[in-house]
């Protein structure tokens, strides 16, 4: 039971800054994509609710391709500086 | 967009902006359409009674009774942006107590998908077709005709008047037997 409880904390849900930009332009794009493709396809067969099919098609492929944080997005993680072992006395006195 | 639930919830509002815009655009795609088509209505047996309003106040009334046909084709009102057509008769006359009177004698729902060309052998009437006093017998000039609504699924409601309509009279005698 711990072992599972272990695996699911260590599945990775943060993205670094890049990828969180790229996953919300991701997300937008493939929307308004299935959106336009929807509401041409709609118009075509005059079905209205064909439409609204379409876009949670791409509702639901937004979600897979774009809320996990899929390693794609964790290529360029922020470089922190190593700990520092000793603070300064100086620095102390400042705060 | 740093956590795994405010990702799920951003891409959730914007699919309902989307949809919200897609609505929008259907609308304005039927906005300036024309629901105004022709619809042809005749009665076949007219008889008008005199006899006491229970629902009201009593007091005789005329009571018209009527049978009619009904032959149209509504196919071309249907489009993305209409659910569903409510259609109803109306009788419009003149009496000496009102200058306009106007009552719903019948109606029926088109569904979209159903089949829209109409062709109705004496129907009756579904409402019954009550004056508020003595304005049926003997009157000339009554006006029957179609009307609709169009239901969309984003947008106005209109309410249109058929094309032709279907005027007759009312005989000049109560009918006493029963109809």
């Amino acid at each position: 039971m711990a072992a599972i409880v272990e695996y699911f904390k260590n599945i990775p849900l943060h993205m670094d800054y890049d990828g969180q930009a790229r996953a919300e332009k991701l997300s937008r794009i493939i929307i308004s994509l299935f959106g336009i493709v929807g509401l041409f396809w709609g118009y075509i067969i005059q079905e209205f609710s064909q439409t609204i099919y379409i876009l949670g098609a791409g509702f639901v492929m937004a979600a897979i391709i774009t809320v996990p944080a899929w390693p794609m997005y964790q290529r360029k993680p922020l470089e922190w500086q190593k700990p520092q072992s000793e603070v300064s006395a100086k620095t102390k006195k400042k705060k | 967009m740093h956590t795994f639930l405010t990702r799920g919830n951003a891409i959730l509002a914007y699919t309902l902006s989307v949809s919200a815009c897609l609505t929008f655009c259907c609308f304005l795609s039927t906005v300036f359409n024309n629901y105004k088509t022709e619809a042809s209505i005749k009665t076949v047996k007219i008889f008008v009674k005199n006899v006491p309003d229970y629902s009201a106040s009593r007091e005789k009334n005329d009571l018209g009774f009527l049978t009619f046909n009904v032959q149209t084709d509504l196919t071309s009102l249907f489009n993305w942006n209409v659910k569903q057509l409510f259609i109803y008769a109306i009788a419009e006359y003149e009496t000496d107590y009102n200058s306009i009177n106007q009552i719903i004698l019948w109606d029926k729902i088109i569904l979209r998908g159903d089949n829209a060309v109409l062709d109705f052998k004496n129907l009756n009437t579904k409402y019954y077709f009550w004056d508020d006093g003595n304005g049926l017998r003997g009157n000339k000039n009554i006006s029957l005709y179609l009307s609709w609504n169009v239901v969309p699924n984003a947008g106005l409601l209109p309410s249109v008047n058929a094309i032709g309509r279907h005027n007759f009279a009312f005989p000049s005698e109560y009918t006493t037997f029963r109809v």
